[in-house]
């Protein structure tokens, strides 16, 4: 994983910009031309793909969120009319809410939840490989499918949960895990969990069991508890893991669509609209693509001033 | 991640523009100089027998007919939820398929649009056939006076009833709504089985179950010119008002409902945990190929009446060609080999009562006649209005279906507890932005 | 916190016990639920006749899978987009990674974000676009198009994944190497990819399930069973508004196998290619 980019400063504008070390041999310019042209060669394949399967599609996007365009019919061009009417409705700001809780909270536990299988999956025991395996496995199950499945969990009258509440007198009433207000978002949160924790315990293993032993005999010689070990000892080890896990997964999180799609098509009452689905169901239910690619670029900035913030303190935590 | 600045984004974005040299939907052109062949997207039929006949149908068509070999026909199979993205995609990029099966408004959408070769020789030769067709699917394919589309079939949404708990309780079928929440409450046991399985989740048949009740009061979403919306009115309030109170007086409605999508209803039913639901007879259809039991203990009955008297729902799905195609005589041989009296008769009856003929003649056949269950379907093929009623399938009224803004109306009252006069309001004001829109354009 | 250290440690391996219980059950049971289904008969499926486990077990659901849809067909068109997807990130991450990770040009910082930017970019904006552009390619409805369209998430990553890895192998190696005229190529292949081995392992693996996961690119630009991949092969279980639950459970978990068999192959060398980064860090 990106956790690969291992050291820190992988993910810092420093190395970014700091010439390869390489360079310290002295070169003459027609090496160095030499040089430039194997790396273009190089990133060939990669540079097509970011031009032609990214940047265009997305730069396609950007023009067409400034026009007026619907599915199968030449659009007008009307300069920031999308956004202003996107900001302007009540709509926008209840989504742009639901973005932030759903992304936020959904990353807290996954984070809380998944350094806590980890932790428990460094301890010593027997057939470990066995449960780490087991503990792995939602993350090999297609997003469609969690959903699907999850909805399947949650259904008012054939459902796993209500069932099993009633079959043990748990409650009387069924419960309405999608179609109450007060549920619905915790009931989409949950689904995302599932689905996303194993990454990190999977990463998180990999950051404990690189800690060398010794630096905890060390800590307990020096009379550190085992509370004041996991902050003086494990966590600054794991702060490079940390960011480059949450940063991947506020990613894949926040732009993902099938969960809100299958599970709660953002309702009810709009209780679980976000970014991405009022994008889908704008741009393909009333089929209105100009007006679709303004809402996914509305969220694109939110997402990347996310990130910048996120990186930027963990990162500064980091250098402490 | 640390150095990436807002001028970062800016430059790829330019060097992004650089590379887009025009609009992207331009470069779908090339696709119209293609080899001779049939492009048909099948949208399954609900009976694996019916979809099976299709096929053939389609392979006879192109070998018999169209002189087309089997690898020059395209037949590809697209789950109905999935259609209308792949259709937009496809559209978009110059590339849409020659024949497909199209729901109401798609029609009209398309059709406006100029994307739909005119149909109406083969309406018209559909027409003249003994007894002619029921007129009132046309409303779906008439565009300014041409047919853009051919009619499949009549689809009434009946209300699927079940008779043995409505004898148990010794009572009839409602003939209003006051009665039918007197009934519901009689014959329901919550939680395992409430009397009516409405839908209310933001899907497509929440705003047809709600529309046909709202009718019943005198209410409506648009005037017949397709301009005044008219959602906010006194008749439409006293509609609302009663789905709230069987939602939150009566209970009749389970709270589930809310997050149901297009089959959560046709489930609750088969399931046995709803007594009454509206919905077009596909959930007599799977009841006859899977359970006869409670098929023998179905009844399918008119809507119930409300002050205005009842009005019924029908739906149209009809078969559309697009004009991209530089072969259209293929795709328009291709609709009147489906819509021959002969090859059309299988496959509706094949599907076991999801579609009502669009042929008049066909409904007298033993199939129609002889189950009482089909007694009202006649007329109500006759009579139905589609749900922009009293406006047309426009593509206006196709947005305010897609984009749920009944549904969300309905969610206001029933999840948010607000007035139904207020939520119809603001319900009012989307409807007449989305209209305002289409008729400007 | 207890007093004395045996104590505490005993203590802490009686709490793991206890949570690793917990979370055994919050992961399995979804899993649970999801066989049974597959396992029961309609009637014990819907309802309040619901079952907790089933009561009269039935392979009915699989067999209807494997007779009435062309599954295996899925599997194979799956296993097809996602291996040469796997395999054409490898090389394309390989060579770049190599390029921005030691060699110098103008615009080398800018590509290198640009693959963060690149990877921020949401699917649901490009599909349309992409649409276009198979379209001029000739290329919707083949594998080769669903192949060339994953490259838009998995090549940017596995380039940026590789990048970081290529970064911490020692230059000294490299640079002893090329003295001895191994070339730049010659370098890439015989010195740091044999000392990368793991991290190639964890880009195979990442790219390998999300291409298996992807369902929206599959559902728009493919529609012939020949090149249907099994995301979406398992939604047309939704016919129309009837939802056929048992069946669908069945090829769910069907479907979720392969990824798992991956990992369980993969699986040493993906916590290798992860402790290693970890190690730098």
């Amino acid at each position: 994983m990106a956790l690969s980019a291992g050291q820190p400063d992988a993910l810092r504008e420093e190395l970014l910009v700091r010439a390869p070390a390489t360079a310290r041999r002295p070169r003459h310019s027609a090496t160095l031309r030499q040089e430039a042209w194997l790396a273009y060669g190089l990133l060939t394949p990669t540079l097509l793909v970011i031009v032609f399967l990214v940047a265009y599609p997305f730069a396609s996007a950007i023009y067409l969120s400034l026009q007026d365009k619907m599915v199968g019919a030449p659009g007008r061009f009307v300069a920031l009319d999308n956004y202003l009417d996107l900001l302007r409705d009540e709509v926008f700001l209840r989504t742009a809410w639901n973005s932030v809780l759903y992304t936020a909270v959904a990353i807290a536990l996954k984070f809380a939840l998944g350094l806590t299988m980890a932790l428990v999956l460094d301890q010593e025991r027997r057939v470990n490989n066995f449960f780490r395996t087991l503990l792995f496995v939602p993350w090999a199950v297609p997003v469609v499918i969690v959903a699907l499945n999850w909805r399947w969990i949650f259904d008012d009258l054939s459902g796993l949960l209500n069932n099993f509440l009633i079959t043990f007198h748990l409650t009387s009433d069924i419960i309405s895990w999608l179609s109450d207000p007060r549920l619905a978002m915790g009931c989409v949160i949950a689904v995302v969990v599932w689905s996303g924790t194993p990454f990190y315990s999977m990463t998180f293993l990999a950051g404990l069991q690189a800690i060398p032993k010794e630096l905890y005999e060390a800590a307990e010689i020096d009379g550190a508890s085992v509370v004041q070990q996991f902050f003086f000892v494990t966590v600054p080890r794991l702060r490079t893991i940390f960011l480059t896990t949450v940063m991947l997964s506020t990613i894949w999180t926040a732009t993902n669509l099938q969960f809100v799609l299958i599970l709660t098509r953002g309702g009810p009452a709009s209780r679980t609209e976000i970014f991405p689905h009022l994008a889908y169901t704008t741009a393909l239910g009333a089929r209105r693509l100009g007006m679709g690619a303004a809402v996914s670029l509305v969220f694109f900035p939110l997402l990347v001033v996310l990130i910048i913030v996120l990186t930027r303190r963990m990162l500064r935590q980091a250098d402490e | 991640m640390h150095g990436m600045h807002r001028r970062d984004v800016l430059k790829l974005a330019g060097a992004a523009g650089v590379a887009a040299t025009g609009p992207w939907w331009r470069v779908g052109r090339s696709q119209a100089q293609r080899a001779k062949k049939l492009v048909f997207w099948h949208l399954p039929n609900f009976t694996p027998l019916a979809d099976q006949l299709q096929k053939e149908q389609v392979y006879e068509f192109a070998a018999k007919h169209a002189g087309l070999k089997e690898s020059e026909v395209e037949y590809a199979v697209v789950a109905g939820e999935q259609a209308n993205a792949k259709l937009a995609a496809s559209i978009e990029a110059g590339n849409p398929p020659d024949v497909i099966r199209l729901y109401e408004s798609n029609v009209q959408f398309y059709g406006a649009q100029g994307h739909l070769i005119d149909l109406t020789d083969q309406v018209n030769k559909m027409r003249r056939e003994p007894k002619g067709i029921f007129e009132s699917s046309m409303a779906a394919v008439l565009y300014k006076g041409r047919a853009l589309g051919v009619p499949l079939a009549v689809n009434p949404w009946p209300v699927h009833a079940r008779l043995d708990l409505l004898e148990q309780a010794k009572v009839e079928y409602p003939k209003t709504w006051d009665e039918f929440i007197e009934v519901s409450k009689k014959i329901q046991s919550p939680p395992r089985l409430f009397a009516f399985g409405m839908c209310l989740g933001l899907v497509e048949d929440t705003t047809d179950n709600v529309m046909n009740l709202l009718w019943c009061y005198g209410g409506k979403m648009v005037e017949s010119d397709n301009k005044t919306v008219v959602m906010n009115s006194a008749a439409n309030v006293a509609g609302v008002k009663t789905i709230e109170a069987m939602f939150k007086t009566h209970k009749i409605i389970p709270q589930g409902a809310i997050s149901w999508d297009n089959s959560g209803n046709n489930k609750a039913y088969q399931s046995r945990q709803a007594a009454f639901v509206m919905n077009p007879s596909s959930i007599y259809a799977y009841l006859d190929s899977n359970d006869k039991d409670l098929q023998k203990k179905t009844g399918l009955f008119p809507v119930p009446a409300g002050p205005k008297g009842t009005v019924n729902q029908i739906d149209t799905w009809s078969y559309g060609a697009f004009k991209k195609n530089p072969y259209p005589d293929i795709a328009k041989g291709l609709i009147e080999y489906f819509m021959q009296p002969a090859n059309y008769d299988r496959i509706i009856q094949s599907t076991g009562g999801r579609w009502v003929p669009v042929y008049k003649r066909l409904f007298d056949s033993p199939f129609w006649r002889e189950k009482p269950e089909f007694k009202h379907f006649i007329n109500m093929a006759e009579t139905g209005v589609p749900v922009s009623y009293a406006g047309s399938p426009t593509a206006a009224a196709g947005e305010v279906l897609n984009t749920h803004v009944i549904p969300k109306m309905i969610q206001r009252v029933l999840v948010d507890n607000w007035e139904a006069a207020k939520a119809l309001e603001e319900c009012d004001k989307r409807i007449n932005e989305i209209y305002a829109r289409h008729n400007k354009a | 916190m207890p007093r004395t250290r045996s104590g505490s440690r005993r203590l802490l391996k009686w709490i793991g016990n206890v949570l690793l219980v917990l979370l055994l059950v919050w992961t399995l049971v979804p899993f649970y639920w999801m066989i049974v289904t597959s396992l029961k008969p309609d009637r014990e499926i819907y309802g309040f006749e619901a079952t907790l486990y089933p009561h009269q077990p039935t392979l009915a659901g699989y067999a209807r899978v494997f007779t009435t849809t062309p599954f295996l067909k899925y599997v194979r068109n799956s296993a097809i987009i996602a291996g040469a997807n796997t395999l054409a990130s490898l090389l394309f991450g390989c060579l770049g990674a190599y390029a921005l990770a030691r060699l110098r040009f103008p615009g080398r910082a800018l590509i290198a974000r640009g693959l963060v930017v690149s990877y921020l970019v949401p699917p649901a904006l490009l599909f349309i676009p992409l649409f276009a552009v198979l379209s001029v390619l000739r290329l919707i409805d083949t594998h080769q198009g669903l192949i060339l369209t994953y490259f838009s998430f998995s090549v940017p990553f596995s380039t940026w994944l590789l990048m970081g890895y290529f970064h911490s192998v020692p230059l000294e190696l490299e640079e002893a190497a090329l003295v001895d005229g191994c070339g730049r190529l010659g370098t890439l292949f015989r010195i740091i990819l044999p000392m990368s081995l793991p991290a190639l392992a964890v880009v195979a693996f990442f790219a390998f399930t999300q291409s298996w996961n992807e369902f929206l690119y599959a559902n728009v630009f493919v529609n012939s069973v020949e090149v249907r991949t099994i995301t979406t092969g398992l939604t047309l279980f939704i016919v129309e508004d009837v939802f056929f639950w048992g069946p669908m459970m069945g090829a769910a978990f069907l479907s979720a196998l392969p990824p798992l068999v991956v990992y369980l192959i993969f699986q040493r060398w993906v916590v290798k290619g992860l402790t290693l980064g970890a190690v730098k860090g």
